[in-house]
């Protein structure tokens, strides 16, 4: 049987997974949407990973993500990393020259900045969508042109237009006016990518040295619009890995080996037969003070195997 | 009168002044999301966030039956000098009977320190005045020393959690000491107490210590800092803030010539980047970060509340500063609507970041 580590990366909008052999050699890799639903397309993707390749060792487990922890639990993961570390060891390694990593996702933003294989600085941004994959596929909605064909469609633009877009909703009333100028669709995508390109860049670099080579990654690295984007805006040749979108999951699944290889430790992965067991995650409001958390836990045979959410650790530290 | 105060990291100080002058202590409720929901609803829009948060806590303070209300103020010309006006009018507004007592630095304004001491002095004689004033600081700085110790062995505790129960447990010890040989006994409680946390040994070259820096009430407020200290504890960090309570009171209460402050050193050592005192304590965290940096410190975390004029300074220049005395520094902006999850990201991709960059390659933390 063959060993593998994986890796798993779970976002609200795409659950991505990875599965490496023991010398750091890809054996799978998997991109789906989560559709609100993190525990089941883990399952799935798990499912399908197993029907594909047979029976597998799994020497270990690791989970990145904003659903890091929710899926860390349901199938026993050995480490539980944050995004921007499992995106960087991911892009290291396979780079190790590296010195900028741009991803962008369809939820967040980061910029990395790395200096001799480390991380030395950091960005990440949640809150506002202008520089993200949904400002994209809002638009693309827009102007009825199916994402995939987005970025090929903006390398055809002819002319420059130049789209304000501050955020998405000024951006938005900018492309009407320009539509109406009679810009080409191609050229307003194209305008569009710069857009975004620009507002991330303003937003996420700001007050750091961003120096090649760069490394574009995550979801949105597929778009050919966005990578002639940043070419442009950096003056340079912008590197988008083979599994940009699965960066996260490859990542951790890399901590993770390293760390059962240095260890030692046996897994704590549950089995393939997770994906059978039901895990029940719920939400309550806890009424212990005035707080009112939201407090998220899970249960297995009506059991709570994990919760968080709280402020004072009332629930988080009577879990197992 | 009925004497409450708000958290600013523990109240014991200010309990014990009020208490042994004769008042009535209402226990003021530690902030939750209602208090600052309350405080956001009731302060202008613009307001900084400690403002806001400050007067949830008053108002929940005065729902219990507080009718006076006494805190620290803030220093310099940004808004924190006048927060005490403001309050004031908007409670006033609200229909509350109440005395807001504000104590700036006696170095300021000494006539006006004077008057509000004396009101809350009531019928006592001035050496009990100064009796209780000795005595309370010589409780915060007890407590002070103590806290110091959990956030070094906080990071290294076997069992999760367990100094942040044992420091919760010294709080109620020292709160209830009314003398000084009671305040004598605890304090060796408390010290064995922590003597006895269990901790892993961590090879010395692999400790990481982190400064905390920014404005003072988030701080040393931990309830509106996502409570950045055990945070940072249970990702392997011994911390230390640039503001405790008995270092405010060295430096803004007591005589320069007896003080023990080391503020006017910290001062001047941030002079390099901000020259003048441009209020909040920008200038002191200049001066904190390099310090920080000359005790072999990994890192800095720079709490900024929304809102607040002197640390949007510090935030632009933290680039340069970080650059300069080579030494990774993370900003969190604190406000309402600080989305928690992320921002808990952000810490530990920077802890990630200072193990990787002391040891070379990051020893994986399983959390
Ligand atoms: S979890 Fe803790 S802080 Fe949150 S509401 Fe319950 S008791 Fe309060
Ligand atoms: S230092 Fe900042 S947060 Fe504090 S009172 Fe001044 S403006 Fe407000």
């Amino acid at each position: 049987m063959k060993g593998v580590y994986l890796g798993i990366d779970v976002g609200s909008v795409t659950t991505k997974i990875a599965a490496i052999d023991d010398q750091a050699g890809m054996v799978f890799t998997r991109y789906i949407r989560t559709n609100g639903q993190p525990l089941e397309s883990v399952k799935q993707s798990l499912r399908e990973l197993r029907n594909e390749l047979g029976e597998l060792n799994v020497l270990g487990v690791g989970t990145t993500g904003s659903g890091r922890q929710l899926v860390g639990i349901m199938v026993g993961a050995d480490v539980v990393k944050n995004e921007i570390t499992a995106h960087a060891t991911a892009t290291v390694f396979q780079y190790p020259k590296v010195r900028t990593i741009f991803e962008i996702g369809g939820q967040d933003s980061k910029i990395i900045v790395v200096q001799d294989g480390v991380v030395v600085d950091f960005a990440m941004n949640t809150v506002c969508a202008a520089g993200t994959g949904s400002f994209l596929d809002h638009q693309a909605e827009r102007l009825k042109v199916p994402i995939e064909q987005f970025g090929e469609l903006a390398l055809k633009a002819k002319k420059d237009v130049r789209i304000a877009g501050r955020c998405t909703v000024f951006a938005e009333s900018d492309m009407i006016a320009k539509q109406q100028f009679g810009f080409s669709k191609a050229e307003i995508i194209k305008g569009l990518c710069e857009a975004l390109v620009r507002n991330y860049i303003n937003n996420l670099g700001r007050g750091k040295r961003l120096e090649p080579p760069f490394v574009f990654q995550g979801g949105v690295a597929a778009n050919q619009g966005i990578r002639a984007a940043f070419e442009k805006e950096m003056g340079c040749e912008i590197i988008v890995p083979n599994h940009a979108g699965n960066m996260g999951s490859i990542g951790v699944a890399l901590i993770v080996r390293d760390y059962i290889q240095e260890t030692g430790v046996p897994t704590k992965f549950r089995g393939f037969d997770v994906a059978e067991l039901e895990f029940v995650p719920s939400s309550f409001e806890c009424s212990g003070c005035s707080n009112h958390c939201e407090i998220v836990k899970v249960e297995l045979n009506s059991k709570m195997i994990a919760a968080w959410g709280d402020r004072c650790g009332k629930w988080t530290n009577n879990t197992i | 009168m009925k004497v409450s105060f708000p958290y600013m990291g523990t109240p014991i100080g200010y309990k014990k002044i009020a208490a042994l002058l004769g008042h009535e202590v209402i226990d003021p409720p530690k902030p939750t999301q209602r208090t600052i929901d309350l405080g956001v609803k009731y302060s202008p829009e613009f307001a900084c966030f400690p403002m806001k948060v400050l007067l949830g806590s008053y108002i929940e303070a005065i729902e219990l039956g507080a009718d006076t209300l006494i805190s620290s103020g803030g220093h310099g010309p940004c808004r924190a000098g006048f927060y005490g006006e403001v309050q004031s009018k908007i409670l006033r507004s609200m229909g509350y009977d109440v005395d807001l007592i504000i104590f700036d630095s006696i170095k300021r304004d000494f006539l006006g320190f004077y008057r509000k001491v004396k009101k809350i002095k009531g019928k006592h004689s001035w050496r009990d005045v100064w009796y209780t004033l000795k005595f309370s600081y010589h409780t915060i700085k007890i407590l002070d020393f103590l806290e110091q110790q959990i956030e070094t062995v906080r990071a290294y505790e076997v069992h999760k959690g367990q100094s942040t129960k044992v420091w919760e447990m010294i709080e109620k010890k020292i709160d209830g000491a009314y003398s000084d040989a009671e305040l004598d006994r605890v304090k060796k409680e408390a010290q064995e107490m922590i003597d006895e946390i269990k901790l892993v040994q961590v090879p010395e070259e692999q400790k990481i210590r982190i400064g905390i820096v920014g404005e003072i009430y988030v701080v040393m407020e931990s309830s509106v800092n996502m409570r950045v200290e055990e945070r940072l504890g249970e990702l392997g960090c011994e911390v230390r803030r640039s503001q405790y309570l008995s270092e405010w009171v060295d430096f803004n209460l007591i005589p320069a010539r007896f003080s023990p402050s080391r503020e006017p050193e910290i001062l001047r050592k941030g002079e390099k980047y901000i020259e003048i005192i441009i209020g909040g304590h920008a200038k002191q965290n200049m001066g904190a970060i390099v310090d920080y940096k000359e005790q072999g410190f990994d890192g800095i975390v720079h709490l900024m509340p929304f809102g607040c004029l002197p640390e949007l300074i510090s935030q632009s220049i933290m680039p340069k500063v970080s650059e300069d005395l080579d030494i990774p520094v993370l900003t969190l902006s604190l406000d309402e609507q600080t989305g928690r999850a992320n921002s808990l990201t952000r810490l530990e991709a920077f802890v990630d970041l200072i193990r990787t960059r002391k040891n070379g390659k990051c020893i994986i933390q399983v959390s």
